[in-house]
């Protein structure tokens, strides 16, 4: 539009003195397979090992239970997208404190700390199992007298990775969504190639399903060793053998932290990535440990290849040595990187977890402490490597000693998960579910989840089992939740007081400011041909964003928020300080709508005496075809929109080149006007 | 609700002659505002001066009606109108709006509108059209007129 000025008029009064974009990444939206790629590669990590460790738990029969616990995932999926229905940001932290209460949250997030200080140890440790074993594949190969320590070289590139991913997490590089879809293709690809293979090898050899008989290590029956009658009641066998593969599930939690960065449509989005991330685990992880145990002769997956089982099929597979090695090659750098990434994904899902406990005001000052430089939360971060390192250190590379350690805290994270989605059936009756956990029944206004108290049932049961089976997981997880969980009631006590101020103050995002020459610099952020200007002031009043957002075509309009900051030391009516908002508050209101909605927005504020003009001047600038603003409560629909049209009219120095409309939108009316050509 | 806005609005079809003046010296906007009031209520039996003006003046104590421009819109809507009433002052010398002490008001336009709702868009229309075509450069021309038929005819060649 070349209708109106653009430009700081500094004769003016009522026109824009100063310029500000507004810059987060809380704005990024990413498609629903890069939100499945980001799970993918954590979840997807657990079929690295969670075979070998469920070989040596329970015997032969692992693949029928990893394949259990990957239909199962889908089951937990379904669980998950209900819980993100209703948060979007959310979290086990966040849904058990409203569903069951203060207490049980912090013990879910201690629980989940838990799990976080386990997942990246028994990656690392388990990337340096699968490059060791490369490795000496190769010595092998070409007649080296030698092959390097396995366990020990494990725990040096462990450390070595977990050391690389503290450094970024601390200087607060994003975790690349782009990254992780290549990563994701690039396993995928690996799967369809050792499938292939393994399906021809298997026509070569001739195939025999896996027996289904347990044999259960003493070890894996923990306190219940000496007891003999799990072995009469096979349902109880079973939940045990399901209990040690259980750590195969390790990163759907991932999914609820990605749902914010989900594009619009996001509850479909949704859908279709738990569809993708249920398709790839069952295929990926479930076909894969299938397949080992198929080919692989099951002396070689106890000993050999345990704690590397996919190069132990890549090597197991009919063909000439070198090819084998080359497939292992392949098996490997996707494991390395798959795993790698799910160390990143463990230390960026624990900062964030102890940030959101800390949002609440339950950690002290000095976990909150932000990097001078970097700006992340550094003092988080060293913890969580540090205590990962420990753990490394204390593994001494053993991946099944980790895998025993593990399932405690992810168990009893997915067990309050959906007991608080079923609490919220209650307590949240009213509020809008896009998808509802199969098998209710309508009682009054209720929907009594059956399908999913069934569930919580199950997983309650496989959780208890575990408790008196896996010692290793029950011990270091019980003191490990009761020392966080202590450590969070101290800190809460101690912080009581901040604790109020900042409930009082409320959550504000962290926004980048950049004052901008004049609105043009606005314009060359825009992309898309359409553009709504939406007006903002009450981050209580925002009725009119969400109608915007609601109802947007996001594929071609940009939706440009604007914020008009009375300037200082000038009066108009009265002073225009007083009516200034405190715009970190409205912008993360704002923030929070666009990642309802998930939908990129323009935040832009700008200092002006008269937010009408202001409107009307970045209006013209941007080539609105819409402006949007909600009704005053002091001033009322009809001197609004008197003094939007005046203002745009004043502006106006040539035809436009397209209608413009002026909305006021509020709770079921509107109020418009179109400025015609 | 929304309308379209059909065709061009002509400021002369609400302005007779007799409620244009040209306003030497600077006198405060509360008088002009009286002055103009006074003009449009002037043979319309339907109107009270007082309560048109009470009306006008508490619209004034809201949202502004004074545009950098130089132009100042009081304006009101009323229940007894079923029809748009208006008059104009051009203040050569401008004069200081006191609600926005930078601001300088060197036409001033007020009109009456009904309150019906089935009014508003041509209500809006109106202001449209005035604060469009009362840019700082028209209405320096406007300055030099002599009478109101000057102003009238400067009006009509927009």
């Amino acid at each position: 539009m070349t209708s109106n000025s653009d430009h700081s008029d500094a004769k003016s009064p009522l026109r824009v003195k100063k310029v500000i974009v507004l810059t987060t990444a809380m704005l990024t939206f990413i498609p629903f397979w890069k939100a499945a790629a980001i799970v993918l590669c954590d979840f997807g990590s657990s079929a690295f090992y969670a075979g070998g460790i469920a070989m040596r738990a329970f015997g032969p029969a692992f693949p029928w239970f990893i394949l259990a616990v990957m239909l199962f995932a889908g089951v937990l999926l379904a669980v998950y997208v209900e819980s993100c229905s209703l948060f979007v940001r959310g979290g086990v932290y966040k849904v058990v404190r409203d569903g069951l209460g203060d207490n049980s949250a912090k013990f879910a997030a201690s629980a989940m700390a838990f799990d976080f200080l386990l997942t990246g140890p028994i990656s690392s440790v388990t990337a340096g199992h699968y490059l060791s074993g490369l490795i000496n594949s190769f010595l092998l190969q070409f007649g080296a007298g030698f092959t390097i320590p396995e366990k020990s070289f494990s725990v040096a590139f462990a450390l070595l990775v977990t050391a690389y991913f503290w450094r970024q997490n601390v200087k607060g590089i994003e975790e690349s969504s782009t990254k992780s879809a290549k990563i994701i293709a690039f396993s995928l690809a690996v799967c369809f190639l050792l499938a292939i293979w393994a399906f021809i090898t298997m026509s070569l050899r001739g195939v025999q399903l896996p027996p289904f008989t347990l044999q259960f290590s003493p070890e894996s029956l923990g306190w219940l060793k000496d007891l003999d009658w799990h072995k009469t009641i096979g349902v109880f066998g079973m939940m045990v053998a399901f209990g040690h593969s259980v750590l195969a599930l390790s990163g759907l939690e991932t999914l609820s932290q990605v749902y914010r960065e989900i594009e619009y449509p996001k509850p479909q989005n949704l859908k279709k990535a738990a569809i993708l991330i249920f398709i790839f685990a069952l295929l990926f992880t479930g076909g894969l440990t299938f397949l080992s145990a198929l080919i692989i002769p099951p002396e070689l997956i106890a000993g050999k290849y345990n704690e590397n089982l996919l190069s132990g099929l890549a090597m197991s597979l009919a063909g000439p040595n070198f090819l084998k090695l080359i497939m292992q090659t392949l098996v490997v750098i996707a494991g390395v990187v798959m795993l790698s990434g799910a160390v990143n994904t463990a230390l960026i899902g624990s900062n964030a977890l102890l940030n959101r406990v800390a949002e609440d005001g339950i950690l002290t000052d000095w976990f909150r402490k932000i990097h001078r430089k970097y700006g992340t939360t550094y003092h988080i971060i060293n913890i969580v490597a540090f205590c990962q390192a420990v753990v490394i250190l204390l593994s001494r590379g053993n991946v099944y000693l980790l895998g025993e350690a593990y399932a405690f805290g992810v168990m009893w994270c997915f067990v309050l998960e959906t007991g608080s989605i079923i609490m919220l059936r209650f307590k949240r009756a009213a509020e809008k579910r896009d998808f509802m956990f199969p098998l209710n029944i309508k009682y009054e206004n209720y929907y009594i989840p059956v399908g999913m108290i069934l569930v919580f049932l199950f997983l309650l049961g496989i959780a208890l089992v575990n408790l008196m089976t896996k010692q290793i997981s029950t011990v270091s997880g019980l003191c490990f939740t009761a020392f966080l969980f202590t450590v969070f009631k101290i800190s809460e006590r101690l912080n009581a007081r901040k604790a109020n101020a900042m409930f009082e103050e409320g959550y504000r995002e962290r926004m980048n400011t950049a004052a901008a020459s004049d609105l043009q610099a606005v314009v060359k952020e825009l992309e898309k041909p359409n553009r709504i200007l939406v007006a903002v002031k009450d981050p209580d009043n925002l009725y009119h964003l969400e109608d915007v957002l609601s109802t947007v075509n996001a594929d071609d309009t940009e939706v440009i928020v604007l914020y008009a900051k009375p300037v200082e030391n000038i009066l108009l009516r009265q002073d225009m300080r007083s009516n200034a908002a405190d715009e970190k508050e409205l912008f993360t209101h704002v923030i929070f709508l666009a990642e309802k909605y998930g939908l990129p927005v323009v935040p832009v504020m700008v200092q002006s005496n008269d937010a009408f003009y202001a409107m009307a001047q970045v209006a013209a600038a941007v080539d609105a075809k819409e402006i949007v603003m909600g009704v005053s409560g002091r001033h009322g629909s009809n001197a609004q929109m008197e003094r939007v049209v005046m203002a745009f009219s004043a502006l106006k120095e040539a035809e436009l080149k397209h209608p413009v409309t002026a909305r006021i939108v509020w709770e079921g009316r509107e109020v418009s006007y179109r400025f015609n050509k | 609700m929304v309308s379209n806005q059909t065709g061009k609005f002509k400021i002369s079809s609400i302005l007779p002659s007799d409620r244009v003046f040209i306003l030497e010296g600077k006198p405060a906007k509360a008088e002009v505002i009286e002055r103009l009031t006074r003009a449009v209520c002037a043979g319309e039996a339907k109107l009270d001066y007082k309560d048109v003006l009470a009306q006008v003046l508490k619209r004034e104590e809201g949202i502004s009606t004074t545009l950098d421009t130089g132009l100042s819109i009081p304006h009101a809507r009323l229940e007894e109108l079923d029809a748009f009433k208006a008059a104009l002052a051009v203040l050569p010398q401008g004069i200081e709006d006191p609600s926005g002490p930078h601001l300088e008001i060197k036409a001033m336009f007020l009109f009456l509108s009904p309150a019906r709702q089935a009014f508003f868009q041509q209500h809006l229309q109106i202001l449209a059209a005035l604060a469009e075509v009362f840019k700082p450069e028209f209405i320096s021309a406007l300055s030099t007129c002599q009478n109101a038929q000057q102003v009238l005819d400067k009006i009509d060649a927009q």
